[in-house]
């Protein structure tokens, strides 16, 4: 009797949560036919952009729709759908290409629409090679994440500047673009792992939760204003970039009150996390119950708090308490935000699905085992293509700069990222490592790619910041 | 007193050649570096952004410590040629061992190898109108057969009047991570002679000027054994007025005459004894080209390490060494002759496995053939049997 209760409340969130994506997919093509219109071009990069888009956003709602009804059919039409999103993307690459005259390597816009290219040839790889068919769970709404940030980007085309006319650029480009597209795999595949090694659910609730946490955290920490207002950086429409009142100093806009709402959405993330140090302090399960009951209203909230940023942080005029007057403000401008809260959301859905549909995806996964093995082939793979993308980059940068290894913080940050799979294969190879730890080691792995790939461009200084 | 030094000595070998102190220091240096990139560096930072981003007290200690320049620092090179010295230690502790199993091939498998082995079969093989004297030969070449026709290489082996047979693939496998370290420490060693004897620095010329003088960046002079003369320079623009190519018309000049003569552009330096002349920028106020000058003696230390790491990377994640044995047995009861084969690789087992299977199935077919196949007396039935 509670088993039905409990299915009828999980039918009731499912339906919800498929109405609320069909809308956002509804709203998408609007804009996207609105686009069209304006355009009067069917096939513009934009344009193939957005289908992209459309078609990716619809893979990974057809693997939410999986986690709510549990039919295989879902996982297979989601398979359909990224070689759709894939066919776009192409296009979309193409264009690109065709348009500027030169591979898409040259900025992070670019950098992005490749590697988001890569990422959907390698989730298709994975599903159709190694057979794990629900890879794309996770790699889809990395893929989305992509091209959301990328709507956000600078996206003028450039002819290459001397320093980036070299067929070095080609080579060593697509080898990192490679490299770390086959490292986000094997972080899909060491999540995939840890499911199938009965990693317990309420492990996973700890992480997702911590992990969102940690999201808004950084935003309310880094962006509250006095009176509750939320900080963001201002934003130039017609030359595209942030307003500098001296070096490395920004201007500031103040919009009112959105603090508030990140912080309430902070606390909510934050209920899971308690519930659960509760249940471990305390040993008692209904404090777990309770914590799983938490993550769908967070979703919500969640939801609440990205489209009332989107509403109010349209392209209106707020105050600035560092220049005078009242200046433009984008979400060009602080691309993370966005991007943090995207993810937050789509963590928070991976895990519900987790929840709901353990055994089906359990079934749909090869043996813990295997997707050990896999981790490991795909390590493999990955490490001699970091190998030559840090020796490309180094001949290239001797070619250019006349030395061959400057500490560059990118430099020195793929060095890191060597060094920490090369860590890897000696505990696998020469320790004996399997299981559990070599699966923590991939996933700490990826996350320092991801630091290389972002946090060096946007947090570190040098000269390979191509970001402005 | 001998004894103890000995055992000292014994002691600081082990910590270099053990799997921990390798992997400690990995990890120091992970760290050490990151702490590079988020801290700035002086080399590469004006003095007047050092000031403003840390406190007079908070840069004072920075700049004791070192953390202003950790690639510099003798820390930190210290600890680099403490993880070479690992490398060394951890390879030389195991090469002489590698190196006896690489070039003394176990060919002849002895009843206790054949017990334990996995993956491994048994062929029994029943026909009582074989003569079981002159059952073996036909049975080694019928296995030769299925050997050959699957790319292997098989070859008869003698041991105490026995006969076997034995194959194997990429015996080099074995040495593949000698390969991949070795090539690592021929990088750091070009790095090193870099460090010591290499140099670069800026040279800056107006058109028609010419200089032997390159000015280093701890402002330092040097003077090179010949000079370089500008002929002329200029700078290409695209539409929307952003550079599009930067380029000198270079002569190098020695005693009075002109040796060499090329037009450089970003991306494309001259090199002339070794040196390097580089395109790297150019004044925008008459004409005025901006270039730099390298000198990098372990420079092909440098790129023969990397291609050596790329082949000994290839052998230790492309090239498996695969061994197969085939053994003809005796049971010392009945007499009857069955054949025994194992199997062994030093990584990938699951793909050994296929491929044991498809190999015995393959011998298999080579003992019987089928009816419609070229007449060929029938050897034997041959009959699986698990064990040993």
């Amino acid at each position: 009797m509670a088993r039905g209760k409990k299915e009828e409340r999980q039918a009731a969130g499912g339906m919800a949560l498929i109405a609320i994506v069909g809308l956002a997919i509804a709203f998408l093509l609007h804009m996207g036919f609105l686009n069209v219109v304006r355009n009067g071009n069917l096939l513009s990069e934009t344009n193939l952009l957005f289908a992209t888009l459309i078609f990716y956003s619809g893979a990974a709602a057809l693997y939410l729709g999986f986690g709510v009804t549990g039919a295989e059919s879902y996982v297979k039409f989601a398979s359909l759908a990224t070689w759709l999103g894939l066919i776009a993307n192409t296009g979309a690459v193409a264009h690109r290409w065709y348009d500027a005259g030169h591979p898409p390597f040259s900025n992070v816009y670019e950098m992005l629409l490749s590697s988001v290219w890569a990422l959907a040839v390698l989730t298709l790889i994975a599903e159709k090679k190694y057979g794990v068919k629900v890879i794309g769970t996770v790699t889809m709404p990395v893929a989305i994440v992509g091209v959301v940030l990328m709507q956000l980007l600078r996206t003028e085309v450039h002819p290459l500047v001397p320093l980036l006319q070299s067929t070095w650029l080609n080579v060593h480009v697509t080898l990192a673009i490679l490299a770390y597209a086959t490292c986000a795999l094997s972080f899909a595949l060491a999540m995939m792992f840890l499911i199938q090694d009965n990693m317990k659910t309420e492990t996973f609730l700890a992480i997702t939760s911590a992990s969102t946490l940690a999201i808004y955290a950084s935003v309310v920490l880094t962006c509250f204003e006095r009176w509750g207002g939320l900080s963001l950086f201002a934003w130039n429409q017609d030359r595209k970039a942030e307003i500098f009142l001296s070096q490395r100093v920004r201007v500031f806009v103040t919009v009112s009150d959105l603090a508030w709402l990140m912080t309430l959405a902070f606390l909510v993330v934050a209920m899971p996390l308690v519930c659960y140090g509760l249940a471990r302090l305390k040993n008692n399960d209904r404090f777990l119950t309770l914590a799983n009951h938490c993550i769908f209203p967070s979703i919500l909230l969640q939801a609440m708090t990205l489209i009332v940023l989107l509403v109010r942080v349209g392209d209106g005029r707020y105050p600035s308490p560092g220049a005078g007057g009242a200046l433009p403000k984008t979400l060009a401008a602080s691309p993370f935000i966005l991007t943090g809260l995207v993810s937050s959301i789509f963590i928070s859905l991976l895990f519900l699905l987790l929840v709901w549909r353990r055994p089906d995806l359990e079934r749909l996964l090869p043996s813990p085992d295997k997707l050990d093995r896999l981790t490991y082939r795909t390590i493999c793979l990955a490490f001699p293509l970091l190998t030559l993308t840090i020796a490309t980059g180094a001949y290239w940068a001797n070619q250019t700069w006349g030395s061959y290894w400057s500490w560059d913080p990118k430099e020195t940050w793929a060095a890191i990222t060597w060094l920490v799979y090369a860590l890897y294969l000696h505990m696998r190879i020469t320790v004996g490592w399997r299981g559990r730890r070599a699966a923590y080691f991939a996933i700490a792995g990826f996350a320092v790619v991801i630091f290389t790939f972002f946090g060096v461009t946007y947090l570190l200084s040098g000269m390979h910041a191509f970001s402005t | 007193m001998a004894a103890n030094l000995r055992s000292i000595f014994h002691k600081t070998w082990r910590t270099f050649a053990s799997i921990e102190s390798g992997v400690v220091l990995l990890i120091l240096v992970v760290i050490l570096s990151a702490v590079g990139t988020i801290i700035l560096q002086r080399p590469v930072t004006r003095p007047e952004e050092m000031q403003s981003t840390y406190s007079p007290q908070v840069l004072w200690i920075l700049d004791a410590a070192g953390l202003t320049d950790v690639f510099h620092s003798w820390w930190f090179l210290g600890l680099v040629f403490l993880v070479s010295l690992c490398i060394l230690a951890a390879s030389v502790d195991r090469l002489p061992s590698r190196w006896r199993y690489f070039s003394r091939p176990y060919k002849y498998p002895d009843e206790g190898f054949r017990r334990a082995l996995q993956p491994q079969k048994m062929l029994a093989l029943v026909n009582r109108e074989i003569d079981q004297e002159a059952g073996e030969e036909p049975v080694l070449a019928a296995a030769e057969r299925a050997l050959q026709s699957r790319g292997y290489n098989p070859e008869r082996v003698l041991h105490r009047d026995q006969l076997g047979i034995f194959a194997e693939r990429h015996r080099i496998s074995e040495l593949a991570v000698f390969i991949v370290h070795s090539s690592l420490l021929l990088i750091f060693f070009g790095t090193i002679v870099d460090g010591l004897w290499g140099w670069r620095g800026t040279l800056n010329l107006n058109e028609g000027q010419s200089s032997n003088i390159v000015e280093m960046r701890d402002g330092k002079m040097r003077t090179l054994p010949f000079s370089i003369r500008c002929e002329s320079a200029g700078q290409e623009n695209y539409a929307d007025g952003t550079p599009k190519r930067w380029w000198s018309r270079l002569a190098v000049v020695k005693a009075g005459e002109d040796v060499d003569k090329k037009v450089i552009a970003v991306n494309d330096p001259l090199l002339y004894s070794g040196v390097r002349i580089y395109q790297s920028s150019y004044g925008t106020g008459g004409h005025f080209t901006g270039l730099e000058a390298s000198y990098e003696p372990g420079e092909w230390g440098v790129w023969s390490g990397v291609v050596l790491m790329g082949v000994g990377l290839v052998l230790v994640f492309y090239l498996v060494h695969v061994r197969i044995w085939v053994v003809p047995v005796r049971d010392p009861k009945t007499g009857t002759l069955a054949l025994w084969i194992g199997g062994s690789a030093n990584r990938n087992r699951e793909r050994l496995e296929k491929r044991f299977n498809d190999l015995v199935a393959s011998i298999k077919d080579e003992l019987n053939p089928t009816a419609g196949s070229a007449p060929r007396e029938q050897l034997a039935t041959a009959v699986e049997r698990q064990g040993g």
